[in-house]
Order: structure tokens, then C-alpha cells, then sequence
């Protein structure tokens, strides 16, 4: 799994994969996820945020009329 | 007079006609039922099948019925999806965490139920706390179609609706939260109503979605619905369908981007009925509705976060207990953002104007019920010629937007393909199941007759 967020040199930056991004945020939600829970949810967690961020982008309009 | 065996296939209306006339015993209707139960146990239809507490309520309703009293449902066996509580009966939800529950009283439906005269005919089989279309229960078996048992009956009522169209019960009880009541009608060729959100009473019932979940009948056919309907419900939307003219009504065939990605079977059924509704005197037009492109990612991140908010303690406690799909899915829906819900919320409001604004325009909106036939217990994809889309999200795609704006909607079986029921949907403006139910009659009087499954020959006669 590759990197995907944080330049591989800085001082406050580390490389972070997926998964790591996942059990963290599983983590944070109190749940305990074994290896092969994160195996299972990580497409389904990659598709929801994907699903998300078009529901953000399609909603984009409607807060830009809002604020001005 | 109509023999035991035929009325077990017989619509629910004929049933009690012949109760009320006493041509027929519901002792003996009973017995008939459950032997055909036994014969066909390896659909799994039933997590917890009739047993002599089901025999001693058929033995009371011989006696009422032989002293003159009526009632809606008296002598009649309705089948109970194992979500609804049944007191002092096994309620499961599908679940292995449930699995010894013994409510203290009945849901207000079952309780609407008795008080009809029904017979509470057994708990039927479920996906896994309602929350998937295909009823492959990883506790209590994996339910099959009844048209081809290598097929799923679809879900989440995947066991009321092999109940009901495989002769074990005159009609069964469901709930829907994306397509969960449609879905399996659809799959296994019943008529199955999700009537407006809140026109049915869910005291009583395991939530799913609170803000998706609906309650109602599945059916041999559309009157047998709209008995069903009246009884849950306490209104008469069904006895006026009846007398309700439909000439002149409007009804809008949905195009666009969400009905590209259809069977092309299917397609042409729905256009079929449409076609037998203009013959009728309905006028007939093609609409739009664009916002249901949204659809899927705002029934997705609703249905998540409410579903991981019911079950958020079990969750985190006893994951094990529960299946592998229902686990991802709750997993899934503790990491819902508080912002993602308030945006699908809006989006969900966005998408009630469009369906409000396109009712202003029309009465009746035809579409399938689902893209797709009955597919292979297991299969997780569907191919289409442009890529491919995971097959729970397929079968949801037509049903979930009612469920978003609790507009009621009916299944309706309109011909095969393959040997496979095709079912189209029909929806309607909120509380105006009347309606709906009468021009769901006009397409069931249009449909081709539909083989019931491993009797050739036999038919549902309407």
C-alpha cells in the first residue's frame, strides 16, 4: 500500500498508508479491528469517502450562493 | 368448491371468501401450509416455522368463524418476518446475538394482526439484522429463490417473500429500508408495498435506519396488498382503490442516468406496462428526476450512521457475533463524520423537492423495482457493457430513493425472463396509496401470467 498523505522528508511529516489512516480512524471511533476487519473494510471505506467527497463537490453550489 | 391444496396458493382474498363461507377449515389450511413447509425446507423461508401454537390459533378461528363473527384476517395465515416481536415467540432479527429473545408483548403491527384475526404463521428468514438485500444468513441458513433455488430471493424479507409465493402462508409481513420489502417481491414475483414513511407503526419493530425504516405487507396480489395494507395500517386506503377511478391519471416513466444500467428485459417490461396503462386511459409520459443520481451516496452515509448508532455498544463489544458483511458495513458506519450526515441530510432534502416538484406534473411514476433478475446466491457484481457496480448496490438503486423521501411505492410482477420474475415499481404521492394500489391492480389485470415455481402449470389466478 502506498503512501498517500505527508512528504517522505520534513520534520513533522511521516509517510502514512491507508490502512494506517483507517485502523487510526477505527481507532478513534473505539473500535478494535483485527488484520483481517481492515482487509475487509478498506474498499468499502475508500468507496465511502470517494462517495463523500462527490456528494461535497455536488452540494459546492449551493454553499457558494450561501456565503455570497 | 376450491380444494385445500389449490387455496394455498390462492390470493388472500379468495381465502378468506372461502373461510367466511366455511367451504374450507383454516385447521385444514393450516396443515396444508405446513406440509408444504416441510417439503420445501431447503429454501430456508423460515427461521422459526409454525408450530402447534400456530395450529391452536387456527382451532379458535374454526370456532369464531363457526359461531358468525368476521374479521379482516379471521382464519388467516400471515407470515412474520422475524423482525417484528412476537410475544413469547423467538424473535431473532436474523441474528445470532438475538437468538434467544422472547419478547414480553407483540409489535403494534402483529398486534393489528391478531386483532384482524390472523394467524401468526412463523418468523421468516432475514438478512442479518435487516441489513442487506440478499438473505444469505450466515445463522440461520441462506435463503433461495423459489424459481431457482442456485438464486437469491433478494432481501432483507427474502423469507416472506418465498412464503408467500411458494404457498407457505396467504400473505407475510416485511420491512423495507432500501428496497427490503420490493426487492425480494421483485426477485421472487409477489406484489410487495413500502407504504409512506410513519402510515404504519413500527412500536415493536428492530429498527434499522430510524429515518428509512418502513413496515408492510408482501402479497399474492395487489387486493391481497391493499387487505394487508388496510389491517397494518387502521385506514381504508385499500376498500377505496377498489372504487378509485383512474382514467385520465398521469403517470411518468423515469429516464435518465439511474435507469440506464437495466436488463434490457427488464426494460422493456417496464415499457410494456406503461404501454397496457396508456391502453387503459392513463395518459403516459417520460420524466426526469436528475437528483437521484444521488441517491446511492446519501442513502449509503444515512443508512451507515444510523444503523452503527442503533448497534454502536455491539459493535465494539461483540463483533464476532456477527456476520462478516453486517460487521464491514457497521465498521463501516462508526467512522460516518457528524458532517457527513448533515450533508446527505441536505442532499436528501434536495432530492424530496426534485421528487415534489416532478409530482407537481404527475400522479404515478413507473420504473423497475430492480435492474436486475434474481442473481446467483453469491455473486457480488453486476457486468455492464460500461463497467461494473457491486450487486447489493444494484438491486437498491430503484428502491432506496423512497425510502430517502418515504414516498410509497409497489412492487409489481410483470412478466419473466429466463424463468426469472421481472418486477416493476409504481409510486405514488405521500398518503395516496389508494391510488397507487389501483393502477397497480390495472397492471397486474395487463401482466402475463407468471408460472409459480417448481409446479408447472399452476398459475396465481387473480
Amino acid at each position: 500500500m502506498g503512501a498517500v498523505t505527508g512528504p517522505r522528508r520534513g520534520l513533522h511529516t511521516v509517510p502514512v498508508t491507508e490502512r494506517e489512516l483507517l485502523t487510526a480512524a477505527a481507532r478513534a471511533a473505539g473500535l478494535r479491528l483485527s488484520a483481517a476487519d481492515v482487509v475487509a473494510l478498506l474498499p468499502a471505506w475508500k468507496r465511502y469517502l470517494t462517495l463523500v467527497e462527490e456528494l461535497r463537490a455536488a452540494m459546492a453550489p449551493e454553499d457558494t450562493d450561501a456565503v455570497g | 368448491m376450491p380444494s385445500v391444496e389449490s387455496l394455498t396458493s390462492a390470493p388472500l382474498v379468495q381465502i378468506v371468501s372461502s373461510l367466511r363461507r366455511r367451504q374450507v377449515s383454516p385447521v385444514d389450511l393450516v396443515d396444508a401450509y405446513t406440509k408444504r413447509i416441510e417439503a420445501s425446507a431447503g429454501l430456508r423461508a423460515f427461521i422459526t416455522p409454525p408450530d402447534e401454537r400456530a395450529r391452536r390459533e387456527a382451532q379458535r378461528a374454526e370456532r369464531r368463524l363457526s359461531r358468525g363473527e368476521t374479521g379482516a384476517l379471521l382464519g388467516v395465515a400471515i407470515a412474520v418476518k422475524d423482525l417484528f416481536a412476537t410475544r413469547a415467540l423467538r424473535t431473532t432479527v436474523g441474528s445470532r446475538i438475538l437468538r434467544d429473545w422472547l419478547p414480553a408483548r407483540d409489535a403494534a403491527v402483529v398486534a393489528r394482526l391478531r386483532a384482524a384475526g390472523a394467524i401468526i404463521f412463523g418468523k421468516t428468514n432475514l438478512h442479518e439484522f435487516a441489513y442487506g438485500v440478499s438473505t444469505a444468513n450466515p445463522w440461520w441458513g441462506i435463503a433461495r429463490n423459489p424459481h431457482d433455488p442456485r438464486r437469491s430471493p433478494g432481501g432483507s424479507s427474502g423469507g416472506s417473500a418465498i412464503a408467500v409465493i411458494a404457498g407457505l402462508c396467504a400473505g407475510a409481513l416485511g420491512s423495507d429500508t432500501g428496497g427490503s420489502i420490493r426487492v425480494p417481491a421483485s426477485l421472487c414475483g409477489c406484489v410487495g408495498l413500502k407504504p409512506t414513511f410513519g402510515v404504519i407503526p413500527l412500536a415493536g419493530t428492530f429498527p434499522l435506519g430510524w429515518s428509512l425504516d418502513h413496515a408492510g405487507p408482501l402479497a399474492r396480489t395487489v387486493d391481497d396488498a391493499g387487505v394487508l395494507f388496510d389491517v397494518l395500517s387502521g385506514g381504508d386506503a385499500g376498500r377505496k382503490s377498489r372504487r378509485a377511478s383512474t382514467r385520465g391519471l398521469r403517470v411518468g416513466v423515469l429516464r435518465g442516468s439511474i435507469v440506464e444500467l437495466v436488463q434490457p428485459a427488464v426494460s422493456r417490461q417496464v415499457d410494456a406496462a406503461a404501454a397496457a396503462l396508456r391502453r387503459r386511459g392513463l395518459r403516459v409520459r417520460s420524466v426526469q428526476i436528475p437528483e437521484m443520481e444521488w441517491t446511492v451516496a446519501t442513502q449509503l452515509v444515512t443508512l451507515r450512521a444510523e444503523a452503527s448508532a442503533l448497534h454502536a455498544r455491539w459493535i465494539r463489544t461483540r463483533s464476532r457475533a456477527y456476520g462478516a458483511d453486517v460487521r464491514t458495513r457497521l465498521q463501516l458506519g462508526s467512522l460516518v463524520a457528524g458532517a457527513d450526515y448533515v450533508l446527505a441530510q441536505r442532499m436528501r432534502a434536495r432530492i424530496r423537492a426534485a421528487m415534489r416538484r416532478v409530482f407537481h406534473d404527475i400522479d404515478l411514476l413507473l420504473l423497475p423495482s430492480t435492474p436486475i433478475t434474481a442473481p446467483i446466491v453469491g455473486e457480488r457484481t453486476v457486468r455492464w457493457p460500461s463497467g461494473e457496480e457491486p450487486v447489493d448496490g444494484a438491486l437498491v438503486r430503484l428502491t432506496a430513493p423512497f425510502n430517502l423521501t418515504g414516498l410509497p411505492a409497489l412492487s409489481i410482477p410483470f412478466g419473466a425472463t429466463a424463468g426469472l420474475p421481472i418486477g416493476v415499481q409504481l409510486v405514488g404521492l405521500w398518503n395516496d396509496e389508494a391510488r397507487l394500489l389501483a393502477v397497480g391492480r390495472l397492471i397486474e389485470e395487463e401482466a402475463p401470467t407468471l408460472t409459480l415455481p417448481r409446479e408447472q402449470g399452476r398459475k396465481i389466478s387473480r
